[in-house]
C-alpha cells in the first residue's frame, strides 16, 4: 500500500484547508490515502463566533424609508457594519480550528452567493454564513431546501418582487442556472417562468429577519416544470431538481474545478462522483471522500497547477508561518484589493477564481503584501526562527512549494532566509 | 518643422529600437481615449439642462436649474445656451470655451433597455457591454479592438482601481495611484525570467512581464519628461488628470487612460454636491484640454464621460434624485464634431419615471472603435451603429 510522503500530504492539506500547517502535514505523513483523507475530513465541532455589534435590520429599514438623509445615514451605518463583518470574518478565518470545514463553507458561499452590498442587511449575511458553515459537510439536499428560504438569499435575488401577476424571474433563474442544473443544461425559459410562478409570494420578513410566505401574493396555479405537471409551490420545484441527474453532475463538476483543476474537467471522474453523490442522498462528506481518494486528485499533472485565492495567500500564509499578523480590518482591506472582499462577492456567480485572481494590479498587491509580512529585523530574527519547524531545508522546500521553485534559492544558510525566498518565489502563488 | 508637426510625425514613425515596444505597438497612431467615469450615477438632466421642456420644471419644482426658477440663485444664464434650448450646467462653464471652439459634443438619451438600477450591476453592464453580464471581460478586450500581444500595454487607470473596461485576459492595463507609487511598488516584483511549468505559472509570468515593461516605459519616459506649465485644479480629480497629462506629454501614448470622479449618487441635498462635482469635472478637463493643446496633442485625444445610469426625472422628497436610466454624456477633443447628438428622450413616455434611452451605450463604443480607432465595429452584428460625434 502506497504511503504518503511530505509533498503528498502538503498537496492534500493545502487544497482542502486554510494553509498547510506544519503539524497537520506532518501528522498525515506515512499514512495511506484513505487513512489520511478520513482523518482530514473528521472535523471537530464546528463553531461560528458571535456576530459583531451591528445595527438591527428593522432600524436600518426605518432609516432608509424615512427620507434621503435617512437613506444616507443608513448607508453610513451599513458601511461601518459591513466593515466589522469583514474584520469578523478575517478573524475567524485566522483562528478557526476546523479549517477544512471552513474551506467547504467558502466553497458553498461561492455557490449559494449573496453579498453584503447586494443584501444591505449585514445580520442576514451573518445568518446565512452560519447556516452554510453548519451544513458545509452535511447534506446538499438539506442545504438547498434551507437556502431557498434563507432571508439574505431571498433579498439578494429579488424574491420579494416576485408576486402574483408581476413575476420576477431572478430567483428562479439563478436556482436553475447557478445552484442546480447549470447554464445551458436541461431547462428552457418556460421552466424558469414555471419555477418563478411556483415561488411567487416567497420572501423575507425584513423586520424579523426570517422567511415569509404571503399567500395573497402567490399565483397558486399548477405549472409544468421540467416535464413534471401540477407543481404549485417552491418546495416541489426543489424536489424535482433534486431528482434530476444534472444537479449532482453540476456540483461534481464544480468540485472538480475547486479541488482538482480549473481548466477543464474529466467527465470519467465527475460522472462517477455525481452518481455516488446522488445515491448517497447528496451527502457532501461522501462526495468529498470520493473526490479526495480519486486518482485524479493525486495525479501529478494536476499538482501545483492552481492559483492560490487571496484567502489562500493571505490567511494561509499567516496561519502557517510565524510572521506578525496585521490588524483584521487591514487584512480585510488587503483581501478586497486582491479581489476577494470578504462576504462580498462581485456578482451572483461569485468569484471566477483561477487565473482571474491575477492581473497587473493584484499581482503588485500580492508581492508587496508578502514582502511586507516577511520583512524582519535582526531582533525578531531569532524569535521567528525558533517558531519555524525544526526540520531540514529540503523539507521546508517541500512543505512550502507545490512545484520546484523557479528562482535560485539563497546559498547562505538560515531558515528564515530560506522561508522568505520560498514565499517570494513565483511558485508560492500556486497550490 | 514646428513642435506640433514634429510630434505628429514622431508618433507616426516607429523609430525601431528607440521607442519601447509598448509604444510602437499602439496601432492607433496616438489616438488616445481618456475615459472619465462619473461614479454613482450622474444626473444628466442637471448636467445638460433641457430648459425648453416644461416637463423638466414640473418634475423638479425645487431642483431645476431653469431660467424661470427665480428662487434659485444657481440657475443657468442665457450665455450658457449650447443649442435649441439646451444649456450647460453653470458649474461646467469652464467647458463653454471648448464648446465654442467646436471641440465638445453631447450625446443624449444614452443607456440600455430595461436598465438595472443597481450601481454594481449596471456598471458591470457598461464595463462588459453586455446587459446580461455573461462574463466579466471588459468591452476594451473585444477581439480586434486593441493589440493583444503578450507584451503590449494598452492602458493606465489612475486613481480609482476599477479596471472594469480592461478586465479579462487581453486587457493589458495597469492601475496606479500615480506613476511614482507604481514605480515604487514594482521594485519588489521579480524581474528574472523563468521557465513556466504549467499554464498558471505562465499566466503569472506574463503578468509580471507586463508590469515590468510598463515600469520600464514609465521610468524612461518620466525621466525625460518636459516641464509642465498648465495649472491643474488642486483636487484629487485634478491631480489624477495631471498625471494622465504628464504621461501623455512625456510620450506615453497608450490607446486608453481612465480616471474616475466619484460621488454622483445624489439621493439627498443634491444641489451643492452635484455642483461641486461638476465644478471639479469642468475645471479638471479644461486644464487637461489646455495642456494637450499646448503640447500639440489635442487632436490625438478623445475624452468621454460615462456613468452607470442617469437619475429619475422627478426629484424626491429630500432635495435629491433616485437611480434612473438614460442620461447625457459628453466627449471632448480636437477631432470632435460639435453638436448635440442622438434623439432627445421623451418626457411624456417614461418607464417607471425614468427616461427611455434613445441611444444605446454600445453605439458610443462602436463610434470609438470605428470612427476614432478605425477598427472594425465589434457590435456591428448586434446592430449598434456608430454615431458621428467624432
Amino acid at each position: 500500500m502506497h504511503r504518503l510522503n511530505l509533498s503528498d500530504t502538503r498537496h492534500l492539506v493545502s487544497r482542502t484547508a486554510l494553509g498547510q500547517e506544519w503539524a497537520g502535514v506532518k501528522a498525515l505523513e506515512g499514512k495511506t490515502r484513505a487513512e489520511a483523507v478520513s482523518i482530514l475530513l473528521h472535523s471537530g465541532k464546528v463553531h461560528t463566533p458571535g456576530i459583531p455589534a451591528t445595527a438591527h435590520w428593522s432600524k436600518l429599514d426605518r432609516m432608509r424609508s424615512n427620507n434621503g438623509y435617512g437613506k444616507h445615514n443608513a448607508l453610513m451605518q451599513m458601511n461601518r457594519d459591513n466593515k466589522s463583518m469583514k474584520a469578523w470574518m478575517v478573524k475567524h478565518l485566522l483562528s478557526t480550528r476546523t479549517p477544512v470545514n471552513e474551506r467547504m463553507t467558502l466553497f458553498w458561499s461561492n455557490h449559494f452567493t449573496s453579498s453584503l452590498d447586494g443584501v444591505e442587511h449585514p445580520r442576514l449575511i451573518y445568518k446565512q454564513n452560519k447556516f452554510l458553515r453548519d451544513n458545509a459537510m452535511g447534506s446538499f439536499a438539506g442545504m438547498l431546501k434551507g437556502i431557498i428560504k434563507d432571508p439574505a438569499m431571498l433579498v439578494y435575488l429579488d424574491a420579494n418582487k416576485n408576486i402574483k401577476g408581476k413575476v420576477n424571474e431572478n430567483f428562479a433563474r439563478e436556482l436553475l442556472e447557478l445552484f442546480t442544473l447549470g447554464r445551458g443544461h436541461a431547462y428552457k425559459e418556460a421552466d424558469i417562468r414555471a419555477a418563478a410562478s411556483a415561488f411567487t409570494g416567497w420572501g423575507a420578513d425584513l423586520h424579523r429577519g426570517t422567511f415569509k410566505f404571503d399567500a395573497s401574493k402567490h399565483e397558486n396555479k399548477p405549472v409544468t416544470f421540467l416535464g413534471v405537471r401540477n407543481i404549485t409551490n417552491g418546495n416541489q420545484i426543489v424536489d424535482v431538481l433534486l431528482n434530476h441527474h444534472r444537479t449532482a453532475e453540476f456540483i461534481a463538476e464544480k468540485v472538480w474545478r475547486e479541488f482538482i483543476s480549473d481548466n477543464y474537467h474529466d467527465r470519467r471522474y465527475t460522472q462517477r462522483w455525481a452518481k455516488v453523490f446522488r445515491s448517497s442522498n447528496y451527502s457532501i462528506k461522501v462526495l468529498m471522500l470520493e473526490v479526495l481518494n480519486s486518482d485524479a486528485f493525486w495525479d501529478a499533472r494536476y499538482r501545483g497547477n492552481m492559483i492560490k485565492s487571496p484567502i489562500d495567500l493571505v490567511i494561509g500564509t499567516l496561519r502557517i508561518l510565524p510572521f506578525a499578523k496585521l490588524p483584521y480590518d487591514d487584512l480585510a482591506h488587503t483581501l478586497e484589493l486582491l479581489g476577494q472582499d470578504p462576504l462580498n462577492p462581485p456578482t451572483v456567480k461569485g468569484w471566477a477564481g483561477g487565473k482571474n485572481w491575477i492581473n497587473t494590479q493584484t499581482m503588485l498587491v500580492r508581492t508587496s503584501f508578502l514582502n511586507k509580512i516577511t520583512r524582519y529585523s535582526g531582533s525578531t530574527n531569532a524569535h521567528l526562527s525558533r517558531r519555524l519547524p525544526k526540520t531540514t531545508g529540503m523539507n521546508v522546500v517541500n512543505w512550502l512549494s507545490p512545484v520546484t521553485p523557479v528562482l535560485p534559492l539563497p546559498t547562505t544558510p538560515g531558515k528564515l532566509r530560506l522561508v522568505r525566498a520560498l514565499v517570494l518565489d513565483p511558485t508560492y502563488q500556486l497550490k | 518643422m514646428n513642435r506640433r508637426d514634429f510630434l505628429k510625425y514622431a508618433s507616426l514613425t516607429p523609430l525601431a529600437g528607440m521607442i519601447p515596444s509598448v509604444l510602437a505597438n499602439n496601432p492607433h497612431n496616438a489616438k488616445i481615449l481618456l475615459l472619465v467615469e462619473l461614479k454613482g450615477g450622474n444626473d444628466g438632466l442637471n448636467t445638460l439642462i433641457p430648459e425648453h421642456q416644461q416637463a423638466y420644471y414640473d418634475a423638479r419644482p425645487k431642483l431645476n436649474l431653469g431660467l424661470k426658477n427665480k428662487n434659485n440663485k444657481l440657475r443657468i444664464t442665457k450665455n450658457l445656451e449650447l443649442e435649441k434650448g439646451f444649456y450647460l450646467n453653470p458649474y461646467l462653464k469652464e467647458l463653454k470655451p471648448v464648446w465654442d471652439q467646436g471641440d465638445m459634443a453631447w450625446i443624449q438619451g444614452v443607456g440600455y433597455p430595461d436598465a438595472d438600477r443597481s450601481h454594481f450591476y449596471s456598471i458591470d453592464v457598461w464595463n462588459t457591454a453586455d446587459p446580461l453580464v455573461r462574463n466579466t471581460n471588459g468591452w476594451l478586450t473585444k477581439k480586434g479592438l486593441l493589440p493583444s500581444e503578450a507584451n503590449t500595454l494598452n492602458g493606465i487607470v489612475i486613481g480609482d482601481d476599477n479596471m472594469g473596461p480592461f478586465a479579462g485576459k487581453n486587457g493589458h492595463a495597469v492601475a496606479m495611484q500615480s506613476p511614482r507609487t507604481f514605480l515604487r511598488q514594482t521594485k519588489y516584483l521579480n524581474r528574472k525570467r523563468y521557465k513556466p511549468q504549467n499554464d498558471s505559472l505562465a499566466h503569472l509570468l506574463s503578468t509580471q512581464n507586463q508590469i515590468n515593461s510598463a515600469a520600464d516605459l514609465l521610468q524612461t519616459k518620466l525621466h525625460q519628461a518636459p516641464r509642465h506649465s498648465t495649472r491643474f485644479p488642486n483636487s484629487s480629480f485634478g491631480r489624477d488628470l495631471q498625471q494622465v497629462s504628464n504621461l501623455i506629454t512625456s510620450g506615453v501614448h497608450l490607446p486608453v487612460f481612465k480616471v474616475t470622479l466619484a460621488g454622483f449618487d445624489t439621493h439627498a441635498g443634491q444641489v451643492d454636491g452635484h455642483n461641486n462635482l461638476l465644478y471639479h469635472l469642468g475645471g479638471g478637463l479644461r486644464a487637461f484640454q489646455k495642456s494637450m493643446t499646448a503640447a500639440g496633442l489635442w487632436d490625438n485625444v478623445l475624452v468621454m464621460t460615462y456613468s452607470e445610469f442617469g437619475r429619475r426625472v422627478a426629484e424626491n422628497s429630500s432635495m435629491g434624485t433616485d437611480h434612473g436610466s438614460a442620461s447625457a454624456h459628453f466627449v471632448l477633443g480636437g477631432r470632435v464634431n460639435k453638436g448635440i447628438h442622438g434623439k432627445e428622450p421623451s418626457f411624456e413616455n417614461l418607464d417607471n419615471g425614468d427616461l427611455i434611452p434613445t441611444v444605446d451605450f454600445r453605439q458610443m463604443y462602436a463610434t470609438i472603435a470605428q470612427r476614432w480607432w478605425r477598427r472594425p465595429n465589434p457590435w456591428a452584428r448586434e446592430g449598434y451603429k456608430p454615431l458621428h460625434f467624432v
